[in-house]
């Protein structure tokens, strides 16, 4: 049997819909239940509903041999795991925005950047020369600037629309995201019939119809 | 360890604390960087040992230098590592089990090297639960030198291929230009993932000499595989092009399953001993100890701890070829054997 990590929220339906082209079929019941794990129809797969954050978690400890979860999520947490398909869903951007347009090139000083991606931020402005000092944040992260916590955000923003509600305005985008089919590097080898035909099957799916 | 005495490994002990620039020449610098360091009295750089493998090349080519060969060595110790936060590879201190081969070319010592991987796994139990992969150095390498790419893009392209990143690779090749052949080619090793039909398959489109090489003498390793019967122990996976800077030859990894991440690597790695003396040809591999007795004791696996007592057997003496004594060894073991070279 193949586990299957999948991010919850945002992602989860589209990749479900492109599951459900590839031939992999969840009991609509079993997906309105509170379970977190679910097998498919045929019983040749396990489904497993996870924070975006944790699906690298899983897929490189081999708990889950793939998964499905944004390109911003794999360049955060820095995991280590084969990425053999762009699956296009959920485009996003991975974007710094702030009530001022102009704050990171009026500030001298210390700018503080409140984020989800910890990370991701400290090396873009690293590499820009901007001291910034991080403030960690797990969600609503829209709020920092409004409240004063932060002079900016690093933050997602598929459409713009929480920005602008919050009124703020994208200064920079850092880079694009779009949601990744993810393999463990052992199950790769380990499982390797399985996985390459689930491989082809979404790729087949995606129009890619492999040579 | 019994396994590697019985193929005439003796054991080696290396320096725990050491410079640091042996290391960094030794591993190559960014794998080096992993290393936990300090200062000695006088400014030095020292390392806790981050790998064993420098040592023994230093050893091989200074105070061995007029040992006779080959030399066979083998270590079961601590190395120190950093590693990041959220790795499935979390151990700072992990007890490496390894082995090397100095001084002998070919393709026997590679086979010898991939048979004691796979004897060891195979006195685990762990037949049909690990698989080791091969892969060899000079196909990409053939690839990149017959195209002139640079060392930027090589590097680039390794990361990338290392993370099987398809989308990532065609958005490279077209920020970048390269050539249409050059990228398909590339992006087919993605595809080179199997048995020997790989290998065939490889040929089509892979025509440079040095590739071509490389795949031969895959060829050949995967003939005394077959003919020994342990296809089913091995597979081959051309997209692997980690650890170049290092590898020059064959390489490959072990798998288990249980473990998320490998338990083990090893490859041919001719330009080392050259660091710190003269060039030789030299081969091993490391299993991680730790992740291994993990994972055995979550399969709840007896290890067998007998050993039985042995004579040892100077084979220069019985003036026969290694190639005689390991079919012999398999003939012992009723399989039967056909050695090629």
């Amino acid at each position: 049997m193949i586990t299957v990590a999948i991010a919850k929220g945002r992602m989860q339906d589209d990749a479900l819909k492109l599951l459900g082209k590839a031939g992999v079929h969840l009991h609509p019941t079993a997906l309105a239940s509170r379970r977190l794990a679910v097998e498919d129809s045929s019983g040749d797969y396990r489904f497993i509903f996870v924070k975006p954050m944790d699906v690298p978690v899983y897929v490189e400890h081999g708990i889950a041999d793939c998964g499905i979860v944004g390109r911003d999520v794999i360049l955060e947490t820095q995991a280590d795991v084969l990425i053999p398909l762009d699956l296009g869903i959920a485009h996003c951007q991975l974007v710094v925005a702030a009530i001022d347009k102009d704050v990171l090139t009026r500030s001298l000083g210390m700018l503080r950047i409140a984020t989800k991606y910890s990370h991701l931020a400290s090396s873009h402005f690293g590499a820009l020369g901007i001291p910034v000092e991080i403030i960690s944040l797990s969600g609503s992260v829209e709020l920092a600037p409004v409240l004063g916590l932060a002079d900016a955000i690093v933050d997602l923003s598929e459409t713009g629309r929480t920005l602008q509600e919050n009124g703020l305005k994208v200064v920079d985008v850092i880079t694009e995201s779009t949601g990744r089919f993810v393999v463990n590097r052992a199950s790769y080898q380990l499982k390797a019939d399985k996985l390459t035909r689930f491989t082809h099957s979404i790729e087949a799916a995606l129009g890619l119809a492999t040579k | 360890m019994a396994v590697f005495q019985g193929w005439s490994y003796e054991e080696i002990l290396t320096p725990s604390v050491d410079y640091y620039s042996l290391f960094e020449q030794g591993m190559g610098q960014s794998e080096a960087r992993t290393a936990f360091r300090f200062t000695d009295n006088d400014g030095h750089l020292l390392s806790l040992r981050p790998d064993v493998t420098s040592s023994i090349a230093r050893v091989a080519a200074t105070m061995l230098s007029r040992a006779p060969r080959p030399l066979r060595f083998c270590y079961a110790a601590p190395v120190f590592r950093q590693q990041l936060q959220s790795r499935a590879e979390w151990r700072r201190e992990n007890t490496q089990l390894g082995c090397e081969l100095i001084g002998s070319n070919g393709n026997t010592s590679d086979l010898e090297i991939l048979l004691v991987a796979a004897e060891i796994l195979s006195r685990l139990g762990l037949n049909d639960q690990s698989i080791i992969t091969l892969s060899h150095a000079g196909i990409f390498a053939g690839l990149c030198n017959d195209s002139g790419l640079d060392q930027d893009a090589r590097l680039e392209i390794q990361s990338l291929l290392n993370s099987m990143d398809q989308a990532g690779l065609r958005g490279f090749f077209d920020r970048n230009q390269i050539a249409k052949e050059v990228a398909e080619s590339i992006l087919l090793l993605l595809q080179l993932s199997g048995k020997e039909e790989v290998l065939t398959q490889a040929r089509k489109s892979i025509t440079n000499s040095e590739s071509v090489a490389a795949l031969d003498s895959l060829q050949k390793i995967w003939t005394v595989i077959r003919s020994l019967g342990l296809e089913n122990r091995f597979s081959l996976d051309l997209a692997d092009v980690s650890g170049l800077q290092y590898y020059t030859g064959m390489i490959f990894k072990i798998y288990i399953a249980g473990a998320g991440y490998r338990v083990g690597r090893g490859g041919r790695y001719d330009g080392l001993t050259a660091k710190f003396g003269a060039a030789e040809p030299a081969v091993g591999f490391v299993l991680s100890l730790d992740t291994l007795t993990e994972v055995l004791s979550r399969h709840q696996v007896n290890i067998s701890t007998e050993t039985t007592q042995g004579r040892t057997v100077k084979l220069e003496d019985l003036k026969t070829t290694f190639s005689e004594a390991l079919a012999r060894r398999a003939r012992h073991d009723q399989i039967r054997i056909e050695v090629p070279d």
